[in-house]
């Protein structure tokens, strides 16, 4: 098991943003979280890589209670990718995808052939190669969102968190990190992303979660859970659905 | 490297002006004085300039000073309070201020499971301005001791270094320079910080822990100097961004870079303190009126 989730409950103050949610995730899944605004499913991500400890309950990452694992071995482990990453200081792409290596460095310690060697492959996988000797802000949003998935890489995590990474993409960078996400997963990362795209979700995701107002609303794969009464249900709109004409999967259109 | 090699004779320059320049010929006691005046400028100057430039990283601010957490104010209280009681500054009233006010704002800031970085800017500028004005009244009380509390808010590097205090600065530097290396540890993290605190959280840096370590060493290092020599404005906030804008955004570089060019702009600025008129200016005054041109020079360029 990758990752375990025992009767979760966090809230900001008073509100109660997550009630006893309990999930597993296996390695090697492709998950999505989906839902409305304001579900909890960005809280939920932030709680499953120990980024937000919950009030109640119990997270395990690889049968280790993420309570007892020290941040930087968490990080060895989880990848985060949030929604977008505002950089103050205008680095070298390569000098930022060298960041994700902080989870295997002590204090003044250089980097190894071994570091060098995963910062590379991070780079090539996440495509950026070409970009690595310019500054961080002279990129387009697309562009920056892979330096940040390549920094994620080259943590070499076994699992990959994702916030909504593509939600001001264009149609292009879109496809081609939801790709790039599954030809990582082909090659055994666990996958866990929160979308709002449900076409999207639906594509990529072997599994999907829904969140509704801080609770599993309901789990499954999206051939069962897309469907129009949840759909009706959960987001307050009534829905066409297609099927797919080659990936046969329900496709979502506005009536 | 030869920005390095020019920031490295620039330095020496300063320093060699400091001792050599001034109204009066050389002589084994004006060298002397002189000499501490050097000592002093480079521990001021340099510790400013690389807490302003930690704490720029941690905030991800750049209008981040390292007086906008509220212990160089405390320092100045503690020290007018000082004066008050007993007519000379005093270096020991002055840290207990800053160490005071700096726990005073760790006390307001602190929250349960929140963001503690966020709000120490925030109780950090609100104490400032308490402190500020407390002086204002202990000045109005004080009445005759003004003048020795105005070198305290804008900054002296004349302080007589004596048999009385030599014990205590000598130890008080010392364990500055060791609080520095401490804070320079760090540089790797404060690169990260700035992708924001989630990036840095999903990296492994707890960022609470990491805000209470850099905000308590800034503080004491902060303290040490205003107790010393007052607090000299201006460096702490402009010399880092003269760092950066020279060896780029990597803390690993700039971070001694901002020390040395600290300490050889307040060397710099001391010298024209002592020289430009028959009357010696706080160096205080000297910091913004150089540092803003030039500032602002680099800044277009």
């Amino acid at each position: 098991m990758a990752i375990e989730a025992q009767q979760i409950t966090f809230s900001y103050v008073t509100d109660e943003v997550i009630k006893n949610v309990s999930l597993t995730i296996e390695q090697g899944e492709f998950l999505g979280i989906i839902g409305p605004n304001g579900a909890g499913k960005s809280t939920l991500l932030r709680i499953l890589c120990g980024i937000l400890q919950p009030r109640y309950g119990i997270v395990r990452i690889f049968d280790q209670n993420i309570k007892h694992i020290h941040s930087k071995r968490i990080a060895q482990h989880i990848g985060f990718v949030c929604q977008e990453t505002h950089f103050s200081l205008n680095f070298l792409v390569e000098d930022i995808v060298h960041m994700g290596r902080y989870p295997y460095l002590r204090a003044f310690q250089k980097q190894s052939k071994q570091d060098h060697k995963a910062v590379d492959d991070a780079c090539e996988a996440a495509d950026v190669s070409q970009f690595r000797k310019r500054p961080i802000n002279s990129l387009s949003s697309g562009e920056r969102q892979r330096v940040v998935i390549a920094r994620t890489l080259a943590q070499e995590p076994k699992v990959l968190l994702l916030d909504e990474p593509t939600s001001h993409l264009d149609l292009y960078h879109q496809s081609a990190i939801m790709e790039l996400l599954k030809k990582l997963n082909g090659q055994g990362m666990s996958i866990i992303i929160v979308n709002h795209d449900l076409n999207l979700a639906g594509l990529y995701c072997q599994r999907l979660i829904l969140m509704h107002r801080g609770e599993l609303y309901a789990e499954g794969p999206p051939q069962s859970l897309l469907n129009r009464e949840t759909l009706q249900e959960v987001y307050h709109t009534d829905v066409e659905i297609i099927i797919h004409p080659e990936k046969k999967i329900p496709q979502i259109l506005l009536k | 490297m030869n920005k390095l090699l020019l920031v490295s004779v620039l330095f020496i320059a300063a320093a060699l002006m400091g001792i050599l320049i001034g109204p009066t010929a050389l002589n084994g006691e004006i060298f002397q004085l002189r000499l501490s005046r050097v000592i002093l400028g480079v521990f001021a100057g340099g510790i400013l300039a690389f807490c302003g430039g930690i704490l720029q990283g941690l905030f991800g601010n750049p209008l981040v000073e390292p007086y906008t957490l509220g212990s160089a104010s405390g320092a100045a209280l503690g020290g007018s309070i000082g004066i008050l009681l007993f007519g000379t500054i005093n270096p020991v009233f002055a840290f207990l201020g800053s160490l005071g006010v700096g726990l005073f704002v760790y006390t307001i800031a602190r929250i349960e499971g929140g963001l503690l970085r966020d709000r120490l800017i925030l109780a950090g500028v609100v104490m400032s301005f308490l402190c500020s004005s407390l002086v204002m009244v202990i000045m109005v009380i004080g009445g005759r001791e003004l003048y020795e509390i105005l070198y305290l808010l804008m900054g002296y590097l004349g302080v007589i270094v004596d048999s009385s205090n030599r014990l205590l600065i000598a130890t008080l530097i010392i364990v500055s320079f060791v609080l520095v290396v401490f804070l320079y540890r760090y540089s790797r993290e404060l690169d990260i910080i700035s992708q924001g605190l989630e990036t840095a959280s999903g990296l492994g840096i707890n960022i609470q822990k990491f805000s209470i370590i850099i905000f308590f060493t800034t503080s004491l290092l902060i303290g040490f100097t205003v107790s010393i020599v007052g607090a000299i404005g201006f460096v702490g906030l402009i010399v880092p961004h003269i760092s950066k804008l020279l060896f780029g955004p990597k803390h690993l570089n700039n971070l001694p870079a901002s020390f040395i060019l600290g300490a050889t702009f307040l060397l710099i600025a001391d010298t024209v303190s002592r020289t430009i008129t028959v009357y010696e200016l706080p160096v205080g005054v000297v910091t913004s009126l150089v540092g803003v041109p030039f500032f602002i020079y680099l800044y277009k360029k």
